[in-house]
Order: structure tokens, then C-alpha cells, then sequence
């Protein structure tokens, strides 16, 4: 039942059990010290000026295309290559997503060329995904949106840690907003939640208001006796996080730098095991080091050959998986075609990677795809 | 605060060690998304009610969001909600582009939705009325299941105070065509953010199910066990998933909540007694309503005219922390409409005060209590 080498391992140290333990014997559960404390430090690892805690990275996209004021009849352009929370986010607040190709299965993130192509009179903003972990071409999009007077965010949910540039600035400081996860099998996991960052102040505060029902105070304020009672001054949300969570996630972030560092070698060894094989990787080798490695994916030559090779990984139990394009989805098919990143989707198939797997693991790994490229006639 | 005496919180939660526990060994096993613990919960809290399905969510108010939708609440419908309950009733309407209509309660002695105002307010456009159980005190449940079989529409329970309270033997969140739970930080049965659907409907369940998770066809704990390989997304879903740690703690929580309750219910009797001949104060409900009530919340109604008055003496003269259930929906900003007249409701929350109730307080922070209410509520 069980894989012998699943897509994700996840490993809790004591330290982090005690931060939970510690928080849940304090008995104050709801948004309070622990959430703060972990805003904060998020914001200075970041290097931005804002960061606010959410219930979930799909969440955080809701609310940052709430705060930009975007609603009916706008439109809003996203990758076609993506997880279906970008294009959803557009679709809670009432807003067009509109479909954008990926540069090549080489690159498979958003074309800002592509993107320059879609925009009309209704586009109100760009969501550049930072899909897999590797950096969209960010700056070349900030330049375009700011050309064209549109809103940039940034959905980090994959890439935590990934940079844009020589100088190290990570991925979602360009942005209006950046929007991040801490889903199970994210670079800071704690099961679900998820994190908006901001450098512009009031988009913070819009995004504050907005996570806890738009509420003009909190449980812990009225707990602190800093305010008697309370206006709803917008249809907000309950988008929080918890204590337990933020404590947890706080604790985490003291191994962050070496967990990323941890994925992106096990990436580096995966490429050139893979060079030796014959097999196309996505992206360049200086893209790697900028990346925060969420998933490692293998490109093959057509969809046929990608089931095959999976079927023979999942015999030798290693788990796989494959992103579909937002069009594969009945939910979204019809939109605007994105060849590319159909393309990519078809063909490509990601192999487990965390900061918790073994060099051992990883062996087995490359092995059970060597023997599957023997068994499937490519070698 | 001009007293040193030590406060009195309004709720105060305590963990047992067994809670702790079985979070330490959730976090230990790695795996953070919905599985296992969830569904296990989910079958006990079933057991629990006495149904056949129970989905755990986010929160509350992403429960009754759900359950709106799956009851096919859309743009332009109504939703008859009472507005003397906390904003999300109202809310979740909106997220489905739906109006709230709000009714009155039944009176000062019971503060939950008037059935013969609800009839007064059913029109061609209601798609479901929303019974909120107060304090884990019954609305008529009964009465209302009988109204919304006949117009047509929906019944849906907002049971967020009510995990173990009953109505004629029935539990609460089992009459309608689905009920919906808080796991809330102060609720009766918490662990900081989290919800519950309830619900005997295969189709509600099934649209609940997916709706939570971005209307994927599969989950990653699907995927891990390789009962699925891939998915479709036929519709607009959200992220409104559980995790695991929450549900082991709710789990490990759940055999004591009937013995908690029955805490809160003897603190509640106790309450009664001691206020029940006090000049100016009136307490909601009766005696007999205890026994089957939740007792989430203590709620006295004191002249209108005195009630902040009588809130700041108690904190700052007493440290008696005290808080307001609840400002009325059609009050705030957002839901304001002067064509809304509730004078029942109007009357109770400009009298309303919630005092410190918990399973563990002591008779001695009790009497403070009740010795602060008798010197500072005007006679």
C-alpha cells in the first residue's frame, strides 16, 4: 500500500513538537502573540515590509485580488501551467481569469511576450506563478505591468525561497502582493496554511481586515480589553491561521535556508544522474541555484512514453506525480488556448523530492528510472 | 484597571495531556493533510450526532458556506437568517451571491429565529432558511422543519455553539438538510480554527466533499494510498480542508465533551439560581432548556441604558471580563438597511452581556461574578 519512496517526506523534529505543545498549554488558540511573532519573522526572512497570515495559500490569493479591489468584469491574467487555486482566486472575487501560455516545456512558466499579447482594456492585474519553485520572469513582468498600469502578484505557493536575481531578492517582494503556502508538502509545511506579503501598507491593512470578517477588532484585542465591541465594515472572511500553526511554522523557520539548500542538492545531483541517462530536465543550471525546488520534474518525449516510465516507477514503489494544465480541467476548458503548456503538462512527470530524502532514496530513485528507460526501449 | 484582583476570562480553554499527545504524534508521523485522522473524526463526531455524514472543514463559517451551496443557494436567491448571531450566518449568503433576509428572534426569553417571522419573510426568491441554536440552546427546529417542507426551501442549522445539544431527543444539526459546526478556539469543542458539516443527504455530502477541496475528483492522501492517480476539477471549489493535527486534537477531545458540558451545564444551573431574583437582571431561556443545551455561553440581559456602564465596572472595578453575543448582523456597515426592523433583537443585544463561563471556573470566581453583576446593575 504504502511507497517505498514517496513524492514528499516530511520530518517533524522534537523542537517543532514542543513549540505545539508549548502553545497549546498556553490555552490561547486564535490569532495572538505566536501569529504576530511568526508575521514578523516571515516579513524580515522575506525582506518586505508586510507579511499577514492566512488560512491557506488559495486563501491568500482571494484576498490579495480582494485587496486590489478587482471584481466583475475584470479581468485578470494568469498561467495556463498552474495549480487551479490561481485561476479559482480569480473566479471567487468574480473576475475573467484569462489564460497565459508558458515560454517552452524548457521553461514552463508564464511569457511575458504572451502575457503583453492578452492585455485589454479589462486586464487589472498579472498572477506570475513561480511554479515547481523556479522564478517567473518577474521583473521583466513588473516592468510590462507597470507599463500598462496592472496589478502584479506574485503566487509563491511553490517557491518559498526562490530568488529573481544575482542580488538574491526572493520571489514575492516584486509583486504587489506574493502569495505563499505552507501546505503539507511545501518548503515550510504545516498542513494547511499560507502567508501574504506586501510591501504597500494598505493592501496589508485591506488584507487584514478581509481574513477575519472584516471586523474592526479581534478576539485577542477584546481579550486584551483594548476594544469593547466590534463593526463588520465589509463581506470579509475567516481566512485565519492559528496559534498552533504559527507556532509551529515559527519553529520551522529556523531550518528553512538549510531545508531549500537540502532540495536544491538533491535537484543538482538529480541533473547530472539525469544528463548521464539521456533525460531532459526543464530549466538551466542557473535557474536551479535560484530555485526553491518544490517539485522536480523530468520532460519526456510525449505522453505515452511518461505513463509508461510512471508505471514502472510505481512498480519499483516510487511515487510520482504530473501537473495537468488549467485547460485539462472541465471547469476551465474553453478558455484561452495555451498549446505550450498543454504540451508540458502531457509530458513531463516529477520525482520525489524533499528535505527529508535520503541520498539512499534518491539512489533508488535514479536507478528504478534507469532500469524503467531499459524496460520502456528508450535505453 | 484599577483592582489587582486576578481576572476572570471570559472562557478559558485547558488542554488534557492525552490532547497534547495525540498532536505530538500526528506531527511525528509526518503526515499533515487530510487523512486518516480526519476521516476518523469525522466518522466519530457522525456517531456522535447520530448521522450519516460529517465533513470537517476550515471553520464555521466555510461550513455554512458549503452547506449553502449544496442546499443550491446562487445569485439572487434570499437566505432568511436570523441577525442576532454572529456575522458569518449572514456572510456565507453573500459568498454565494445571495441577500440575507433577517427575521427576528421569539423574545428576550429566547433569542433564537421566530418561526411566524420567518413565514412573514418566505418570498419566491428564499432558497433557505438558517436556524442559529443560541448558546446551544434549541431554536424551533421542529416548527421550522415543518414551515421549510412546505415553501419549498431548505433548512439548514447553524449548530457552531451547538456539538451535543438536542431537541426532542434529536440532535441539533440533524433536522436540517445540513448542519453546520465551529471548532473554534472558545466553542465547546475546539482546537483553534476548524468546522464541521453534518448531514443524512448523500448528494450534500458529496458536493460538501468536493467543494472543500477545489472540487478535485482526488486528494493527496488518495494519491499517497495510490487509490487515484490524477483528477479532474469539474467546478469552483476552495481550499477549506482540515488538517491533520486539528483533527487528532478534536478526536482526542471529543469522549470528554458530554462531561465538559456537564460542567458547563451545573456552572449554568448555578448561575441561575443565584441570578434569577437580582432586580434588573433578566436571564434568557429556561431551567428545563439546560438540560439540553450545550451551554456554550452565559448571557444576562440588563437595562439597556446601563449596559456598558455595567460592562466597564466589571472590568475595570472586578477584573471580570465580559463580551457582547452579539452586536446584530443588520446593525454593521456592510449589512445595514433601514428597511430591516427587529425591534426583538434590537432590544435583546442593547441589553445583552456575556459573562465568564468555562468548564473548570470555580464557585469562587463565579460568586465574584455574580456579586459584581448585583452591586453594579441599577435596580
Amino acid at each position: 500500500m504504502s511507497w517505498k519512496v514517496p513524492l514528499t517526506e516530511l520530518t517533524v523534529p522534537e523542537e517543532d513538537v514542543e513549540a505545539v505543545m508549548d502553545c497549546l498549554r498556553s490555552g490561547w488558540l486564535t490569532m495572538g502573540p505566536r501569529t504576530a511573532a511568526f508575521e514578523d519573522a516571515f516579513a524580515d526572512w522575506l525582506g518586505t515590509p508586510f507579511a499577514v497570515s492566512v488560512s491557506s495559500g488559495t486563501a491568500g490569493l482571494h484576498l490579495a485580488l480582494a485587496a486590489l479591489g478587482i471584481g466583475p468584469g475584470d479581468e485578470v491574467i494568469v498561467p495556463g501551467f498552474t495549480f487551479v487555486a490561481t485561476a479559482a482566486a480569480v473566479r471567487y472575487v468574480g473576475g475573467d481569469p484569462v489564460l497565459c501560455d508558458v515560454t517552452s516545456a524548457h521553461e514552463p512558466l508564464i511569457d511575458p511576450d504572451a502575457v503583453a499579447a492578452l492585455i485589454t482594456e479589462r486586464t487589472k492585474a498579472v498572477i506570475a506563478v513561480h511554479f515547481l519553485g523556479y522564478d517567473a520572469p518577474i521583473l521583466a513582468l513588473r516592468e510590462l505591468c507597470d507599463a500598462h498600469g496592472l496589478a502584479l502578484v506574485e503566487d509563491v505557493a511553490q517557491a518559498l525561497g526562490a530568488t529573481v536575481d544575482p542580488a538574491g531578492t526572493k520571489a514575492g517582494t516584486v509583486g504587489d502582493l506574493g502569495v505563499f503556502s505552507f501546505f503539507a508538502k511545501a518548503q515550510l509545511s504545516v498542513g494547511e496554511g499560507g502567508m501574504v506579503s506586501t510591501p504597500r501598507e494598505e493592501l496589508a491593512d485591506r488584507v487584514r481586515l478581509l481574513r477575519s470578517h472584516a471586523m474592526t477588532s479581534g478576539t485577542w484585542d477584546r481579550h486584551l480589553g483594548h476594544a469593547a465591541t466590534y463593526d463588520v465594515v465589509d463581506v470579509g472572511y475567516n481566512f485565519r491561521l492559528d496559534e498552533a500553526r504559527a507556532a509551529f511554522a515559527l519553529s520551522r523557520m529556523s531550518r528553512l535556508d538549510a531545508d531549500i539548500e537540502a532540495r536544491r542538492e538533491h535537484a543538482r545531483h538529480y541533473r547530472r544522474a539525469l544528463r548521464e541517462l539521456d533525460v531532459a530536465v526543464p530549466f538551466d543550471d542557473e535557474a536551479v541555484e535560484r530555485a526553491s525546488h518544490f517539485a522536480f520534474v523530468v520532460l519526456t518525449s510525449d505522453r505515452s512514453e511518461r505513463d509508461r516510465l510512471r508505471a514502472v516507477l510505481a512498480d519499483d514503489g516510487v511515487q510520482t506525480t504530473w501537473y495537468p494544465a488549467v485547460t485539462q480541467l472541465s471547469f476551465y476548458r474553453g478558455l484561452q488556448k495555451v498549446p505550450k503548456s498543454e504540451d508540458v503538462a502531457a509530458r513531463h512527470f516529477a520525482l520525489p523530492i524533499s528535505a527529508s530524502l535520503g541520498a539512499g532514496d534518491r539512489a533508488f530513485v535514479v536507478d528504478s528510472l534507469r532500469a524503467a528507460l531499459v524496460a520502456t526501449g528508450r535505453a | 484597571m484599577t483592582t489587582t484582583l486576578p481576572q476572570i476570562p471570559l472562557f478559558d480553554l485547558r488542554f488534557d495531556p492525552e490532547d497534547l499527545e495525540a498532536v505530538a504524534e500526528t506531527l511525528r508521523s509526518g503526515w499533515l493533510s487530510m487523512g486518516p485522522r480526519t476521516a476518523e473524526f469525522e466518522q466519530e463526531f457522525a456517531a456522535h450526532l447520530g448521522c450519516r455524514h460529517v465533513l470537517a472543514v476550515s471553520s464555521c463559517t466555510a461550513a455554512l458556506h458549503l452547506a449553502y451551496l449544496a442546499a443550491g443557494v446562487g445569485p439572487g436567491d434570499e437566505v432568511i437568517v436570523p441577525s442576532y448571531t454572529f456575522v458569518a450566518t449572514s456572510a456565507a449568503a453573500r459568498y454565494c451571491g445571495a441577500r440575507p433576509v433577517f427575521a427576528d428572534i421569539v423574545g428576550q426569553h429566547d433569542l433564537s429565529i421566530d418561526p411566524d417571522d420567518v413565514a412573514a419573510k418566505l418570498s419566491e426568491r428564499t432558497k433557505a432558511v438558517v436556524a442559529v441554536h443560541f448558546a446551544g440552546y434549541p431554536a424551533p427546529v421542529d416548527r421550522l422543519e415543518r414551515l421549510c417542507a412546505e415553501a419549498g426551501v431548505a433548512l439548514i442549522e447553524d449548530a457552531a455553539h451547538a456539538p451535543s445539544a438536542s431537541l426532542g431527543g434529536r440532535r441539533l444539526g440533524t433536522y436540517g438538510l445540513a448542519g453546520a459546526f465551529s471548532l473554534f478556539s472558545n466553542k465547546v469543542l475546539s482546537v483553534g480554527e476548524g468546522g464541521m458539516v453534518a448531514t443524512d443527504d448523500g448528494e450534500v455530502a458529496e458536493r460538501v466533499r468536493l467543494l472543500r477541496s477545489h472540487s478535485m475528483t482526488s486528494g493527496t492522501w488518495d494519491r499517497h494510498t495510490k487509490r487515484t492517480d490524477t483528477y479532474d476539477v469539474a467546478g469552483l471549489g476552495y481550499n477549506y480542508r482540515l488538517d491533520e493535527p486539528r483533527a487528532a486534537l478534536a478526536l482526542a477531545r471529543l469522549p470528554r465533551l458530554e462531561r465538559e458540558i456537564e460542567l458547563r451545564r451545573e456552572l449554568t444551573r448555578r448561575y441561575r439560581r443565584a441570578l434569577r431574583d437580582v432586580p434588573g437582571i433578566e436571564v434568557p431561556y429556561t431551567d428545563e432548556a439546560v438540560e439540553t443545551s450545550t451551554c456554550y455561553v452565559m448571557a444576562v440581559l440588563v437595562p439597556a441604558q446601563a449596559r456598558d456602564a455595567v460592562r466597564e465596572a466589571l472590568l475595570t472595578e472586578h477584573a471580570i471580563q465580559t463580551s457582547l453575543f452579539y452586536p446584530p448582523t443588520h446593525l454593521f456597515s456592510a449589512y445595514r438597511d433601514p428597511a430591516t426592523d427587529l425591534p426583538e433583537t434590537e432590544l435583546a443585544s442593547s441589553r445583552e452581556i456575556t459573562i465568564p463561563l468555562y468548564p473548570h471556573m470555580t464557585e469562587e470566581e463565579q460568586d465574584r461574578v455574580v456579586q459584581a453583576l448585583k452591586l453594579e446593575v441599577p435596580q
